[in-house]
């Protein structure tokens, strides 16, 4: 970043590619690298040692993602400002569409398979909709936000695809959206009593939504209030896991050492579930440094994004950070029994393609923004400037 | 870090503060407008990153919390358990099986001067008992006793009804309940206990104390399995033959323990109604008959025993004997002499007499005495008869004796004196506790080994050639001795009162088992072409038993084969086994 004033140009829009590469921050790329490496080591442990069949294939979505980042890194930030609306409609789209006929995993409808790569709707629209709400919110005055008219397509924005998410039934994923989008109102300053109302609001709809719950979904949320009631059905996740991490101590057990986790007692520990196993082996040090390698990017990606000169790409890059945050914090809070289990994974670490490339290509966006930070970009987009 | 990040930038960028506009839009706007929207999107960023590291900290302290501060849940605990003790031990079978167990029961009672309105209470109280006659209750309740039971041994779900009605007054007594699994099987020997759990009947009530003050279970000598044979079949024959009641034993001969003993009718000690002075009377230790001719057995062995006959001497059976105002008859009166082989194989009244006339009074009683005849039995019941002899032993006696009238005896006296005729003369006394491999065995010789060994070749002669051809079991070379006895009643003997039995011992080459089955007044029926004779009725039953329990008690099965024919087949497979193709050759030399 040293370099920064001395390239500092009146308009960034018409780098070339190899300023552009040369505008990329490598640093952010090293960190989130770094974890990712953290992420194989720890899947080849989980496979007792063997490289197959996690870690091998976690590389190399890992290098194809990286691939994508850089590929979404050097795109114009006004294209993506262009095509958010068009991803956000598609995103839309998938979600209906594997409501009709998506495969069922895990007994949830998530995927859709398009033949060469199955995709994961939900995934996508953790992405397009920070794209679309930025985007909506780009030319946003102070008073625009404190009309409440103003504010109900971006509502309606939030809520239907979060309805479709829960329909799935995923309640991680529209945790994250609701959130995600939650911090994006909230930093565009609508008004806190909006908010005030809105939580009464659905604290009054909780009744009536446990009755529409799934009856896994109200274990979850029973379980997780009281996870010894059930120490071998519902709560054995948490119990297991925190009976883990217990074992681990201070230091752990070491590399390939974790006794709860290869001995199965661990449950989904290559996903879900994997800081546990991590924890276990490397200890309560080993977790305290992965959070603040977690912390370090979240930091890099609030920087990066708060330099930009335009509020898309403030916005984009401060929904995706808190998205990130999210995958994080929901994750991380999930195995030691500080919020229901829900099934979101440990993001750059867990098993698992659809992640790895969202977390990725959000990144990438994040590095567009950083690239293309000086571009401004007029109130009705991106045809105002230059 | 995040604060040096934000602060610079956010002034630098000259309004572009969150949620306000760009400043080049070239919109008029107010300045405060402006301002505030800075100051509002600076203090959102600022809260929005206060809140994140909030969450890091506290995920990373919980972090910290779970993996040094070992406070896992702790794992549910069973609720502290005290041992159960019970005020009576249980009792098992000597296999283990349990016979008789207790049950921790609360007893509902009431204190009627605490209840306040008895009418109210008692309605309430039948709706949870139904069972309870709402009138009686009431009167129970309004009663002037201070205590008064209104049922015992109440359910759990009971117990919690009652406690739900919330009437003062009514409380609840913890006590046990004596619980028989095997039910009416075996309902003579376990017996049972009333209801303030003192034992009545049986080995609760011979064990009394030792129950009371054991812990580990009370192992019975009783096998359930051959308990059960016992009931199935004897049931069945009183059925077949219309027979008010019978009993059957099985004895191992080598120890003098009773491996089962019924007799029916009997009671379902579980339910104490069903225990009448009729069904608690147990045939085979209380009551004392006179057993007819299986009591032959003891008198060819005391002539045997004492010299005074061989088994090749004669007698003469052709003519009614007569004595005092008695005349004895045989069945199938012979009309020749007959040997003491013959006399036991026919069952001949005649000869029997005369055998004890040449044997006399005084060793005929030594002998009955040394085989515990004159007194009850030392099993540990308490259900024990008197034998019946004469006080006044006479010529009479002597020989009404010797084919098993004038003198009465127990079932058990029968099978523990039968039990020392075959096993080679040891005198075991009856037991139903298990005797353990090493346990002395407390045993008096009281015949020579050689008349032992006659009685158990003329036993199987009476089966293969004589009255118990209906107790044959292929394999097992079973030997025993009818018995068909008139009943004594008012007015003397009866001809159509009948009390028919068969004691047989297997397999006789080298005795194991005694088994006796006793069957009250049978009826002939078709299939007996109306005989009612311990041949037809109890000799069948007896065979049964034996051809069920022997595989149980890994009793090998022999003599099936002819010995030439096994000859023949070993030699076949030893020839084969060798390869060798001479096994013509050996078969030959066998041959």
């Amino acid at each position: 970043m040293s370099g920064e004033k001395l390239h500092f140009r009146f308009s960034r829009s018409e780098m070339s590619l190899r300023e552009k590469l040369w505008q990329i921050s490598w640093s952010y790329v090293a960190l989130i690298s770094l974890v990712c490496c953290i992420g194989f080591f720890t899947l080849y442990s989980a496979a007792n040692g063997s490289i197959d069949p996690w870690a091998d294939r976690q590389m190399m979505r890992f290098a194809v993602g990286m691939l994508v980042m850089l590929g979404v890194a050097l795109v114009d930030i006004r294209a993506w400002m262009r095509w958010s609306y068009g991803l956000y409609a598609m995103a839309l789209v998938l979600l209906v569409a594997v409501q009709l006929h998506g495969s069922v995993g895990m007994g949830a409808q998530r995927w859709i398979d398009l033949g060469f790569i199955q995709i994961q709707p939900s995934e996508i629209m953790k992405i397009a909709m920070v794209l679309a709400l930025a985007r909506y919110f780009h030319g946003a005055s102070y008073q625009d936000v404190g009309r409440p008219l103003f504010l109900l397509p971006p509502l309606a924005m939030v809520f239907l695809p979060v309805g479709l998410v829960l329909k799935q039934p995923d309640l991680g994923t529209a945790m994250m959206l609701t959130l995600a989008s939650g911090a994006m109102f909230f930093l565009v300053g609508v008004r806190l009593w909006k908010f005030a109302l809105l939580l009464t609001m659905g604290g009054a709809v909780i009744p009536v939504a446990w009755r529409f719950m799934r009856e896994y979904q109200r274990q979850r949320i029973l379980t997780f209030l009281n996870p010894e009631s059930d120490p071998l059905g519902a709560g054995y996740h948490i119990l297991q896991s925190k009976i883990a991490l217990g074992s681990g101590g201070l230091f752990g057990k070491g590399f390939m050492l974790g006794t709860q986790s290869h001995l199965n007692f661990l449950p989904e520990k290559q996903t879900d579930f994997i800081f546990t196993m991590l924890a276990e082996e490397w200890g309560m040090v080993g977790g305290v440094v992965l959070l603040a390698l977690y912390t370090l990017i979240l930091v890099y990606g609030y920087a990066l994004s708060l330099r930009s000169r335009n509020q898309f790409g403030r916005l984009v890059g401060l929904g995706l950070t808190t998205t990130f945050f999210l995958y994080v914090f929901i994750n991380i809070a999930m195995v030691m029994g500080l919020v229901p289990v829900v099934g979101v994974p440990l993001p750059l670490i867990s098993y698992g393609g659809t992640a790895m490339l969202t977390l990725l290509f959000g990144f990438g966006l994040i590095l567009s923004v950083h690239i293309h930070r000086d571009v401004i970009i007029g109130r009705r987009g991106a045809s105002e400037d230059i | 870090m995040i604060r040096r990040f934000l602060k610079p930038r956010v002034v630098q960028d000259s309004g572009a503060a969150l949620g306000a506009d760009t400043p080049d839009n070239g919109h008029v706007r107010l300045e405060d407008d402006h301002t505030r929207a800075l100051e509002v999107g600076r203090a959102r960023l600022i809260v929005t990153s206060a809140m994140f590291s909030l969450a890091f900290a506290v995920i990373a302290g919980r972090m910290v919390d779970v993996s040094l501060f070992k406070h896992v849940a702790p794992r549910p605990q069973a609720r502290h358990q005290t041992e159960l003790t019970f005020e009576r031990a249980d009792i098992v079978d000597r296999n283990g099986v349990l016979l008789a167990t207790s049950l921790p029961t609360q007893s509902l009672y009431a204190r009627p001067h605490e209840i306040r309105d008895p009418a109210d209470a008692a309605r309430r109280v039948a709706q949870v008992l139904p069972e309870l006659n709402p009138t009686e209750l009431k009167a129970k309740l309004a009663s002037d006793r201070s205590f008064i039971y209104l049922r015992r041994n109440l359910t759990p779900e009971q117990v919690y009804d009652i406690n739900a009605l919330g009437i003062p007054g009514l409380y609840f007594e913890q006590g046990e309940k004596r619980i028989y699994p095997q039910g009416d099987v075996t309902a003579h020997v376990v017996g049972l206990t009333d209801l303030d759990d003192k034992g009545i009947a049986g080995a609760e009530k011979s064990f009394e104390n030792e129950l009371r003050n054991r812990h580990d279970p009370l192992q019975l000598s009783i096998d359930v399995r051959v308990q059960t044979i016992l009931h199935t079949e004897l049931e069945q024959t009183i059925a077949d033959f219309h027979a008010i009641g019978g009993t059957a034993l099985v004895m191992d001969v080598r120890t003098g323990e009773l491996m089962g003993m019924v007799s029916l009718p009997d009671f379902n000690p579980n339910n104490l109604s069903t225990a009448t002075p009729v069904a608690m009377f147990n045939r085979a230790t209380l009551g004392v008959y006179e057993m007819g001719s299986t009591f032959k057995l003891f008198n060819t062995a005391a002539a045997l025993d004492y010299g005074t006959a061989t088994i090749n001497t004669l007698y003469d059976v052709s003519h009614p004997l007569k004595i005092a105002r008695f005349t004895i008859h045989d069945y199938e009166p012979e009309h020749h002499p007959i040997s003491v082989a013959d006399i036991l194989r026919v069952s001949s009244n005649i000869g029997s007499a005369r055998m004890a006339i040449d044997m006399g009074v005084d060793r005929q009683k030594a002998f009955l005495g040394r085989f515990g005849m004159m007194k009850p039995t030392t099993v540990e019941l308490p259900e024990l008869g008197w034998p019946l002899y004469p006080k006044d032993w006479r010529e009479v006696n002597l020989m009404t004796i010797a084919f098993g009238h004038g003198m009465a005896v127990t079932p058990l006296h029968v099978v523990t004196g039968v039990s020392a005729l075959v096993n080679g003369g040891t005198f075991h006394p009856a037991t139903i506790l298990k005797r353990n491999p090493g346990d002395p065995i407390p045993g008096e010789q009281v015949i020579k080994p050689e008349t032992s060994e006659l009685m158990r070749q003329l036993m199987r002669l009476v089966v293969t050639d004589g009255t118990g051809g209906k107790a044959d079991v292929p394999g097992y070379l079973v030997g025993g001795k009818t018995g068909t006895a008139e009943k004594n009643g008012a007015g003397g003997y009866h001809h159509k009162q009948l009390l028919s039995s068969f004691i047989a011992a297997f397999p006789i080459t080298d005795p194991r088992y005694v088994v006796l089955v006793m069957v009250d007044q049978p009826q002939g029926n078709k299939e007996s072409f109306g005989f009612a004779t311990g041949g037809w009725t109890a000799a069948p039953c007896a065979g049964r038993i034996i051809s069920r329990m022997a595989p149980l008690l890994d009793i090998e099965p022999r003599g099936s084969m002819e010995p030439l024919k096994v000859l023949k087949a070993r030699a076949a497979r030893e020839a084969k086994a060798n390869g060798t193709l001479n096994g013509e050759e050996t078969l030959n030399g066998v041959e």
